[in-house]
């Protein structure tokens, strides 16, 4: 039908030679155009996804917590205006890509909890980090501690899944050990 | 993680051996299972896609690092990369066509098809998730094209062989090459311990 | 005349739904599309997520494919398929970020690559460039339902015996006691894609669902 109604005029444009490259520049413009708007209304609700993610861990880290703060990415956990602990966040390198951790530590510096926030390990096999069974092992922990056992530390691998273990592992001890002394030589 | 990242010998092995691009992240396994017949044809197919991936990682981790991170749009990254690589291959054909004809006559065939081959779309989108420097986006381009390249050898040398087995007739052709990949994705992750 | 004209059109809408669910199944019959097919299909989250994101590129492309196909120039005809895909492609990782993050996070790099996933663009090519809207609405449905059963199927298979267990959107659907104490965990990792895989298109063809080579 359109075909038909194809005046001179639109033959003319379709059949010039720059034609082609206006028209992909065109699109492209669009496109360009069409994302920036989805970018711009997706971009919040990405940010504020994450932020409350991160306090919805932290409180059940930490329950008597009412307020926290943000230094050099370590979170001051408070309760009353007091310190009650400190939390960091690990990120590990594991199978599928990276972990990254919750590390809530109390106030004299040992593992509370740990809490695995994201990420894409092999279903049913590496996710089980996310269970119990595994991160209850690193509680009450120093960080010289927080090793797989057969790296001589305390934490035993989840079978079948020791490079997901060895990332939380690992990059929680790292973590621990960088930040620490950040939060002991400024006394936080 | 420490700024520096892993090493370059970390990045190469692991791209090559312990998370080969067709066994354990399945990139490219169209002309895994297309292309590979001949030895000859697999080892052209592998340069000919290590080229390529080598030049889109150059040039896309100058564009994420100079233009897409300090703009803050690195979600424009897939329309990007992928013109890039497309704009890339034709370029790329056009030299080998005009310079060396002996080149693009063995490799000529397998370049249009490289647009659409997802490892080297891949490769680019690891480098920019992993952050990677220009030398280790090299490194990871280089050993993701070899670890590509040795498994569409390994791969058609074994199927070679197969034309003169005495296959079950439903495991005939592609199912068999399945079992084939699962066999050597099997062995290859006894390298998972390398890094 | 024209009812009859609105009933061919009906009918020839659901016979090209249908030829992409099992005449041309992309992944059973063409094997197209297998890095996604094979690296997503480790659990039926996954493949549910990976479906929903292919059947809504491949119906966005379709469309505005479809209805730019009397202005688009041959010569550039690629890289504007290209470029429509990819913003699709785009959108859907944007929102699945927002909205899904954990289904974002565990398709990874699988979610960008749909934009090199040779069922999209094979049917801009071969379909949407040269048919109507209606019909190739119909043709992304017909493919995108037949891409989604083939993931269906084989992620079935890979959960099931990998974890001994099925579980879609977080509820347990049913668990095998003995498998889930020791389940065989090759299934869910890289060789069990292709086993199941190979196994399925043997199966396929021994009772004749698919043809002998």
């Amino acid at each position: 039908m359109v075909s038909e109604k194809k005046t001179g005029f639109g033959t003319k444009i379709l059949s010039n030679k720059i034609y082609p490259i206006v028209f992909l520049s065109i699109i492209v413009f669009v496109a360009v155009l069409l994302l920036m708007l989805v970018n711009s209304f997706t971009q919040t609700k990405i940010l504020a996804e994450r932020e409350a993610k991160v306090t919805t861990v932290l409180q059940k880290i930490y329950p008597d917590m009412n307020d926290f703060e943000l230094k050099e990415d370590i979170y001051i956990i408070l309760k009353d205006g007091d310190v009650i602990g400190y939390s960091i966040i690990a990120v590990g390198k594991g199978y599928g890509g990276d972990i990254n951790t919750i590390v809530g530590l109390d106030k004299d510096y040992l593992v509370k909890e740990i809490s695995v926030l994201s990420n894409t390990e092999t279903p049913g096999l590496g996710t089980k980090i996310l269970e119990t069974f595994f991160t209850d092992q690193f509680k009450g922990l120093e960080p010289q501690d927080v090793k797989l056992s057969k790296d001589g530390g305390k934490i035993d691998a989840i079978s079948g899944a020791t490079i997901s273990s060895r990332a939380v592992t690992d990059s929680v001890r790292e973590a621990m050990e960088e930040k620490l002394e950040i939060i002991k030589s400024n006394n936080y | 993680m420490s700024e520096a990242g892993p090493s370059l010998i970390t990045i190469f092995i692991g791209m090559v051996l312990v998370n080969n691009l067709i066994l354990a992240k399945f990139l490219g396994l169209c002309p895994f299972f297309g292309v590979s017949k001949k030895i000859t044809n697999a080892l052209s197919m592998g340069a000919a896609v290590t080229l390529v991936m080598l030049i889109a990682s150059i040039a896309t981790t100058l564009i994420y690092r100079f233009i897409l991170v300090p703009f803050k749009v690195e979600f424009m990254n897939i329309i990007i990369y992928i013109l890039v690589i497309a704009s890339l291959v034709q370029i790329v054909e056009l030299f080998i066509k005009r310079t060396n004809i002996t080149l693009y006559n063995s490799l000529g065939i397998y370049l249009p098809l490289i647009t659409t081959n997802c490892a080297v779309l891949g490769v680019t989108l690891i480098n920019a998730q992993e952050n990677y420097t220009m030398l280790q986006s090299i490194v990871s381009a280089l050993g993701g094209g070899i670890g590509f390249t040795l498994m569409l050898i390994i791969m058609s040398a074994i199927r070679e062989r197969l034309e003169f087995a005495d296959t079950p007739k439903s495991m005939r052709g592609l199912p068999i090459a399945f079992i084939i990949a699962a066999i050597l994705s099997l062995a290859y992750m006894g390298f998972s311990g390398l890094i | 005349m024209i009812e009859k004209q609105e009933r061919l059109t009906a009918k020839k809408f659901w016979q090209e739904l249908a030829k992409g669910i099992v005449i041309t199944n992309p992944v059973f019959v063409l094997v197209l599309g297998l890095c996604p097919t094979l690296a997503v299909s480790n659990s039926l989250n996954n493949a549910l997520g990976m479906s929903a994101g292919v059947i809504f590129v491949l119906l966005g492309s379709n469309i505005i494919i479809s209805l730019l196909r009397k202005i688009t120039p041959n010569l550039v005809r690629i890289p504007v398929f290209i470029v429509v895909i990819a913003t699709f492609v785009t959108i859907l990782s944007l929102v699945f970020e927002a909205y899904l993050p954990p289904l974002y996070e565990s398709l990874g790099i699988y979610l960008p690559l749909i934009v090199v996933n040779c069922i999209i663009l094979g049917r801009a090519e071969v379909f949407a460039s040269k048919n109507s809207v209606t019909l190739s609405i119909a043709d992304a449905f017909g493919v995108g339902f037949g891409f989604t059963i083939a993931l269906i199927i084989v992620a079935f298979f890979r959960e099931l015996l990998g974890t001994g267990g099925l579980e879609v959107f977080g509820k347990q659907l049913f668990s095998i006691p003995v498998l889930a104490e020791s389940p065989m965990s090759i299934f869910i990792m890289p060789p069990g894609a292709f086993i199941v895989l190979g196994l399925l298109l043997a199966f396929f063809r021994m009772i004749g669902v698919l043809k002998h080579e």
